[in-house]
């Protein structure tokens, strides 16, 4: 068909541009939702494709590695971050490590191959009076009389704390028959005659007083803390090497072939520091990083308030010298503060030096870690302590290891991300330990059954029923399996003292030859991922090793669906406003193509053919869609750029560690631009069809009608 | 393809009929209306509203088909041809001239003639801006040009819409009820107009009115009533 296609469309864009101008009120209208919907999807994307590679850092470069390998028959999908069941996953195994590592090292662009075992094991710590009456006894059987008025004076302290504790909690319990038996235990130990023995020259008779301390009066004096702690055990130093985000804090690193366990900073700050201490911290991050203020926010006053109430737990644990020392550093700080009833003088000190406020926050908080942190112990453990981890091997067995504390680490960027704090670090001996596995010598002995009973295989778990089943010195059973029952605290407490370290040196050969339960594969720079995962994935099978490979997202647990979560909801936010746009579009483009019936049959009675009119109608809204999409994506593009330059605060923990740092400055891709373009014009289009079909259908004996 | 013959008619129409339904009955428009008009005509249909006028000129105008019988432009009949091939007749053979002007809105003077060209192509754009201004100069609005429809009075609009319609050098023109928007005056002029342009390209005029004053300038006068010729007769010339 003739025509002039390039005057013709030039002509047409014309008619566009002028349509819409003088119908501005509806131009307007569609034309603000579709730079709406533009400048939404640019700073959707942008902002996603930001946190997804945010995150990316954040995972592939701490724990996770880019790929992840684990058994293809495990039950549970593997959760680096943690699951939806926290500890409780069944990764099955990966029965021999070093083949894996053979096999996958073996392909191009692979880093290194890290090996890893998750666990959780217990840690636990005695309450105050335990600690006490501990010091007591070794000072009694020491016959330092020093410490022991010292302690002396520190339990009969805690023994008034422990009754009116239990004065507190008998005025709310119904039935009262235990609590009024403890009442008398503690009752009996605050008389003076009680103590008499302890100056006298009668061990035995100081013995059964300690005794009667240590049976009757320490368990009414509430359970020492027992901290759960979630270790990866792992190839150290490679490890430390191939995790660029891995930072020791405190200490040093495990060295080669050694065993040793390194603790989470962030973990030991959330969970294991001294409560008060956290307090402070949380109230101090609160005003100082997200600009809340205490008096607004009654989380945060409930947190002063409590932080307050907390002076006797400072108080307590101050050797007496360092008493004396503190007490004069807060008598210049507070000259006017006078104890109430019942409180000594350092205790209404220290409890003005914990009253914070907007105001105070910052000196006192300063005032804390400078004279009172240094004087106490602000975590259940220092490093180079021996802390004995307690795990249930895969059959329920309980075992405890004692392992060196050799230092802190954190993850660079991620320090105030609570998810960084997911795992702590062991070597892969000591995890293989705690796992269940066998020695050399047990795996020779299990050797010599199978020749012996001529069985193929024995299953390994039924090999260590055999071997730990009736071995009662470094496996406890329990009968129902239930997660870290009672155990007697006080006394794992006093054996701190005596815990030595297992300090078996191990070759390289001992640790790569072994179980574990997943290996993360560092890929090199610009290696693709999904290649990569599919070249292992047949190297794998083709070895015969039952493994599947799955990426940083699916190996990290709920936080690797997060983005997909967020992409959901951005896409059906964006689906939605779309719809809105494709109606109201829909609408306005009928009915001015109603109102303009006689043009169209005008156009078509002198000549222009149905597609002219098709054109001209999509066109329109084609034309509307590119300047407002050009608007949109501009003011879009704008936004992110403003948000990349001043960044956008992670404001909480997930979003420190979704943003691989304190804050996020996101940008803006070419990809992010197009795509918006691309929709914005597709759905022009898509809700201009039906309009320009109409259009199309138009008689050109309408021209003749008279209006 | 046979020699011209003097008599040999540019429209012809054969019987034709047309009916519309109209709901259950059907409206007869035409009934069997036999008519030829000969290259050069300058000729006006007359008759009372409702006689068929814009019936016959739709007919005529290829913007509609006959029910019965078959209209002929230039020996084609009208019957045999898609939407399409008619359309591409309209903008070929045929140029339209409405009582309402029915100009573009939203395009100036020069682009409301040049759109026609611009639908035809063919041209180079120097050749068609050419045309369009001789054109517009030939209505007399080569002030207007750049105005639009909505700056103008209807006498200049109707000019327009003439511009318009014979910028594509067609054979007929269509025009119902030119004059029926415009005061007594204009109209005139606009006839005038109309009629300088058949005496000096023979372009084809065909056109419907009420006016007696219309009707005189008209060298032939059909006259329909109820869908017949009534009368077909030569007029004399007014001046
Ligand atoms: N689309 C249509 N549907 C139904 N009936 C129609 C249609 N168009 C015209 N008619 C009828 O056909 C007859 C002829 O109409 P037409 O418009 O041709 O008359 P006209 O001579 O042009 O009248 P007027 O002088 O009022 O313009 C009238 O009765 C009219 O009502
Ligand atoms: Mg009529």
């Amino acid at each position: 068909m003739a025509g002039s296609p390039l005057a013709q469309a030039r002509v047409l864009a014309q008619m566009a541009l002028r349509s819409l101008a003088s119908h501005k009120v509806k131009s307007l209208i569609v034309g603000s939702i579709m730079v709406f919907g533009t400048a939404l999807v640019v700073v959707g994307t942008s902002l996603l494709d930001s946190v997804e590679a945010g995150m990316e850092r954040s995972i592939v470069k701490s724990l996770s590695g880019h790929l992840q390998l684990y058994d293809a028959e495990a039950k549970d999908d593997l959760a680096l971050f943690g699951g939806a069941t926290m500890g409780g996953d069944d990764y099955g195994e990966v029965p021999d490590f070093g083949e894996v590592q053979r096999v996958v090292q073996a392909q191009d662009g692979v880093e290194a191959v890290v090996p890893m075992g998750l666990g959780i094991a217990n840690m636990s710590r005695g309450s105050e009076l335990d600690r006490a009456l501990d010091a007591l006894r070794r000072a009694v059987e020491a016959g330092d009389a020093a410490t022991r008025e010292a302690m002396i004076h520190r339990v009969q302290r805690l023994l008034e704390l422990t009754r009116a504790d239990l004065t507190n909690s008998r005025a709310i319990t119904a039935d009262t028959t235990d609590l009024d038996a403890n009442l008398a235990h503690v009752e009996r130990a605050q008389q003076a005659a009680f103590w008499a023995p302890f100056r006298g020259d009668d061990l035995d008779a100081k013995r059964a007083a300690l005794d009667f301390l240590d049976t009757q009066v320490a368990p009414a004096g509430g359970d020492g803390v027992q901290y759960y702690l979630r270790y990866l055990g792992t190839d150290l130093p490679l490890f430390a090497r191939v995790f660029d985000r891995f930072r020791i804090v405190e200490g040093e690193p495990v060295p080669e072939g050694r065993r040793g366990l390194l603790i989470n900073k962030r973990f030991a700050d959330s969970q294991l520091k001294l409560k008060v201490a956290r307090l402070l911290d949380d109230l101090h991050d609160a005003v100082t990083l997200n600009d809340a203020r205490i008096a607004d926010d009654a989380a945060l006053t409930a947190k002063a308030r409590q932080a307050r109430s907390l002076y006797g737990s400072l108080t307590l644990m101050l050797a007496p010298e360092d008493a004396a020392a503190l007490e004069a550093a807060l008598r210049a700080e507070f000259p006017d503060v006078a104890p109430t009833d019942g409180q000594s003088p350092l205790d209404a000190l220290v409890q003005a030096a914990l009253t914070v406020d907007d105001d105070t926050l910052k000196a006192r908080y300063a005032f804390f870690y400078a004279q009172i942190a240094p004087r106490v112990a602000l975590y259940p453990f220092r490093v180079g302590d021996v802390l004995t981890l307690r795990a249930f091997t895969k059959r329920g067995y309980m075992k405890s290891v004692n392992v060196k504390v050799y230092g802190t680490f954190e993850f660079a960027g991620l320090e105030r991300s609570e998810l960084s704090g997911a795992a702590n670090l062991v070597d892969l001996m000591t995890f293989r330990d705690l796992y269940g596995q066998m020695t050399e010598a047990q795996q020779a002995e299990l050797k010599a059954i199978q020749a012996e009973v001529g069985l193929e295989r024995v299953d390994r778990a039924d090999a260590e029923d055999a071997f730990f089943g009736g071995d009662g010195d470094s496996v406890e059973k329990t009968a129902d399996g239930s997660v870290f029952g009672d155990f007697d605290v006080a006394r794992i407490e006093r054996e701190a003292g005596t815990r030595v370290a297992d300090d078996r040196p191990f070759t390289r050969e001992q640790m790569v030859d072994g179980v574990v339960l997943n290996a993360a594969v560092v890929l090199k720079d610009g290696v693709d991922l999904d290649d990569a995962q599919a070249r292992i994935q047949a190297a794998v099978d083709a070895a015969g090793l039952r493994l599947k490979v799955v990426d940083w997202r699916a190996a990290s647990g709920v936080i690797g669906q997060f983005v997909m979560v967020i992409r959901g909801v951005l896409l059906l936010a964006i689906g939605i406003i779309f719809i809105v746009a494709l109606v109201i579009i829909n609408n306005s483009m009928l009915m001015a193509t109603l109102e303009r019936v006689r043009e169209i049959g005008t156009l078509r009675a002198i000549g222009a053919q149905r597609r002219f009119v098709m054109a001209m109608v999509m066109l329109e809204t084609l034309v509307l869609g590119l300047l407002s999409g050009t608007v949109g994506a501009g003011l879009g593009a704008a936004l992110v750029s403003w948000m990349g330059s001043v960044g956008i605060p992670a404001k909480n923990d997930i979003l420190v560690f979704l943003f691989s740092g304190p804050r996020l400055h996101p940008a803006v891709g070419a990809s992010n631009l197009l795509v918006a373009l691309v929709v914005i014009l597709v759905v022009s289009l898509i809700s201009t069809w039906y309009p320009a079909r109409i259009a199309t259908r138009v008689q050109p004996v309408e021209a003749m009608r008279e209006a | 393809m046979s020699a011209p013959i003097a008599a040999d008619p540019i429209v012809e129409l054969v019987g034709v009929s047309k009916d519309y339904p109209l709901g259950k009955l059907t409206v007869q428009a035409l009934r069997g209306v036999d008519l030829r008009i000969e290259r050069g005509a300058f000729i006006a249909i007359a008759g009372p509203s409702g006689s068929g006028k814009t019936t016959l000129l739709n007919l005529v105008g290829c913007v509609d088909v006959p029910t019965a019988g078959a209209v002929r432009i230039e020996g084609q009949s009208t019957s045999e041809l898609s939407e399409k091939q008619l359309t591409t007749l309209r903008l070929h053979k045929l140029g339209f001239i409405f009582q309402s002007f029915n100009l573009v809105g939203v395009l100036d003077v020069f682009q409301n003639v040049e759109l026609p060209l611009l639908l035809q192509g063919g041209l180079t754009g120097a050749e068609r801006k050419r045309r369009v201004a001789e054109m517009v100069d030939k209505v007399g609005l080569t002030p207007q040009t750049r105005q639009r429809p909505n700056e103008l009075s209807g006498g200049q609009r109707q000019r327009v819409a003439i511009a318009r319609a014979l910028v594509t050098r067609p054979a007929i023109v269509m025009a119902d009820e030119p004059t029926a928007n415009l005061d007594s005056t204009t109209g005139g002029a606009i006839i005038e107009l109309m009629k300088d342009i058949n005496r000096e390209d023979h372009t084809t005029f065909i056109f419907s009115t009420h006016d007696a004053n219309v009707m005189s300038h008209a060298r032939r006068l059909v006259e329909l009533v109820d869908g017949r010729i009534a009368a077909d007769h030569p007029v004399a010339e007014a001046d």
